[in-house]
């Protein structure tokens, strides 16, 4: 009975061996094929005096979309001739010029190339310092002619933007389209639920519609798509982990705004669904329009932004003007509001302590998935009055 | 693959015909498959094995075998099995795709894929037999599968995905329900596989016996004009076995 046994254990030896070869399979470390810049910031005590506050001197947190870095100084002039720009990026990414290399930025954007460990990919920044181009005057009117298609990955959708006293375009304006067009590579500027229409007040206007946000969306528990425009920016990083933190409000003013102001459409949707897409019958849509002013800096210098969640109820918040209703109307019809909460303090305000959103949506209950697909709100001519000294 | 099929189907026919002549040794089996549906060596965007649970594995089935020469003997059988694997990876650029309807997200995946494939089939194999020694059987030949039952799904959690490539979108992905990726492309599998089974009989009993068989699967478990998955992954298993002599 020997041999059977011996024959045993080199059988289930083998069985072992065979186990083990499956799962062991060497391989090399794997090289990152990403390129990104993920922060940027200006650091010592000699270049505090070039910023308003020192949240100025760090863009943290980049967006995967952006290729435009913005720093915004008190003047352009004043910046030296030699200034280092440090970069956190990519693990294992190079970048030229390199982090922390002397750069001249008086002269406009310095461009920033990112390669990524392996060296087959490339992403290009460019880097700028501006000086605040924030409405000036005692009212300023957003008329949404500035109209521009974007196109990250072939998509396309309408962007829109102010024209700066410098004549440079300030992209102030942003919208759920970036978060519509990862589902829909191949829509063209009239598919999405923001855009563009000859139909304004005067010249152009913006079109906002709740639209049904397609099987995906459904599959996720983001059943319909809210049509949104906003001042500030959308992170499309977010869109699925934590939607209402994909909206990112808010813009620096140097003004106290006191009234807004505006034209509008409004057309609801014929049926009313909640955020499991179940019909709620006896219920109408309703658009929503209105705007925040707040502090865009903590006590210990830390930047503040409004999201989604938190965007009219924010402790950061000075005053908001909200539009009590929006009755529906095929004719152009007005809205207004007044800012209402605490006044403005002026050293704040003087150095850039205080960030304005306007917000508008076809559908109120869209941050929550409700709405009826085909609410549809355009708006035009929309005007914020500011407190004249 | 259609030349593996009409081999395995000629054998197998014969060896039914030959049944009633008596010559038939029968060998009836249970076991347990062990293995992975998995690319041939480990694909540089898995950075790590983090889990592999057991799976309801099983087969059963009986074979038979006739004389051929001295030591030579042919075989055919029919085993229902499953060839199952669950296992968690760590993935870094992993290529997929979420897809519903005619919507899809498609890219570079980076984090935590819990992977799921259930196959279970009814198999064909026809091989030919060496006898060693009256203890011991060397086994060798192709087999043809039918798949009744097909799973391959998972989910994507824990980390983002480059949309297109790892210059697109950088979309963050949760670790609950709703905010992580599932897929399933079950219904891609194909129906029919082929593969080569290679293995050893050892009986050190008068009936009742120990095998240990290997198959590799000769395609992989989806066409190949399937490009979601990126690797063709092969069924490889091993058949850890009991079996009965019917002389």
């Amino acid at each position: 009975m020997k041999q059977p046994v011996k024959h045993g254990i080199v059988f289930f030896a083998f069985v072992a061996a065979c186990g083990a070869l499956l799962f062991s399979c060497s391989k090399e470390e794997v090289k990152q094929a990403e390129c990104d810049i993920l922060a940027a910031w200006v650091e010592g005590a000699e270049y505090e005096h070039l910023f308003f506050k020192a949240s100025d001197m760090r863009v943290d947190n980049i967006s995967s979309t952006t290729t435009e870095i913005v720093f915004t100084v008190q003047s352009v002039s004043a910046l030296p001739t030699e200034m280092p720009l440090y970069l956190t990026l990519t693990e294992g990414a190079t970048s030229t010029p390199a982090s922390g290399e002397m750069q001249d930025f008086t002269q406009g954007p310095v461009t920033y190339t990112v390669t990524s460990e392996d060296g087959e990919n490339q992403r290009r920044y460019t880097v700028a310092f501006r000086q605040p181009d924030t409405p000036v005057g005692s009212s300023y009117t957003y008329s949404f002619e500035g109209i521009d298609s974007t196109g990250l990955n072939d998509f396309a959708y309408n962007i829109f933007y102010e024209v700066g006293s410098d004549g440079e375009r300030n992209y102030i304006w942003a919208s759920g389209n970036e978060g519509v067009a990862i589902l829909h590579p191949d829509w063209r500027p009239a598919q999405f639920p923001t855009r563009s229409t000859a139909e304004g007040y005067q010249g152009f206007g913006v079109s906002l519609t709740t639209q049904d946000a397609g099987a995906l969306g459904r599959f996720m528990g983001k059943p319909i798509a809210a049509g949104n425009l906003f001042i500030g920016r959308f992170d499309v990083g977010q869109v699925i982990l934590d939607p209402l933190k994909s909206t990112v409000f808010g813009t620096p003013v140097s003004q106290e705004p006191m009234t807004l102001r505006g034209y509008y459409k409004y057309t609801p949707g014929e049926v009313f669904t909640d955020a499991q897409s179940n019909p709620v019958e006896d219920r109408t849509d309703e658009a929503n329009i209105y705007a925040v002013f707040f502090r865009n800096q903590d006590a210990e210098g830390q930047p503040i932004a409004l999201y989604g969640n938190d965007v009219l109820s924010n402790p950061y918040i000075v005053k908001k003007a909200l539009v009590a209703s929006l009755p529906p109307t095929e004719e152009w019809a007005t809205f207004e509001a007044t800012f209402e909460g605490a006044e403005a303090d002026a050293q704040v305000l003087a150095a850039m302590g205080y960030s304005m959103t306007l917000v508008f949506t076809s559908s109120k209950g869209g941050d929550d998935f409700e709405g009826a697909v085909g609410s549809t709100l355009c708006i035009d001519e929309v005007t914020v009055t500011f407190k004249n000294e | 693959m259609r030349r593996i099929v009409i081999l395995i189907l000629t054998v197998g026919a014969t060896l039914v015909a030959q049944a009633g002549d008596g010559h038939l040794a029968l060998r009836a089996r249970v076991g347990y498959n062990l293995g992975a549906t998995t690319p041939l060596g480990m694909p540089a965007s898995v950075s790590s094995i983090d889990a592999y649970r057991l799976t309801p594995s099983v087969a059963v089935g009986v074979d038979m075998a006739m004389p051929l020469g001295a030591r030579w003997l042919l075989a055919a059988g029919l085993r229902f099995e499953n060839k199952a694997m669950d296992a968690d990876i760590t993935a870094q650029g992993y290529h997929m795709e979420l897809r519903r309807a005619s919507e899809s997200i498609e890219g570079l995946f980076t984090g935590k894929v819990s992977q799921q494939v259930s196959q279970w089939m009814l198999t064909v194999p026809v091989y030919a037999v060496y006898e060693c020694s009256p203890r011991w059987r060397l086994k060798a030949g192709p087999y043809l599968s039918l798949l009744v039952g097909r799973d391959f799904s998972g989910i994507a959690s824990d980390g983002y995905l480059r949309q297109g490539g790892p210059t697109g979108p950088k979309i963050a992905i949760g670790d609950t329900p709703g905010t992580w990726a599932t897929y399933d492309f079950s219904d891609e599998m194909r129906r029919v596989q082929v593969g080569l089974m290679l293995g050893a009989d050892w009986k050190p009993m008068q009936r009742i016996g120990f095998s240990l068989d290997v198959g590799i699967g000769l395609t992989g478990i989806f066409p190949s004009d399937f490009a979601t998955v990126e690797q063709t992954l092969y069924p490889i298993y091993g058949t850890v076995g009991v079996f009965y002599a019917i002389d």
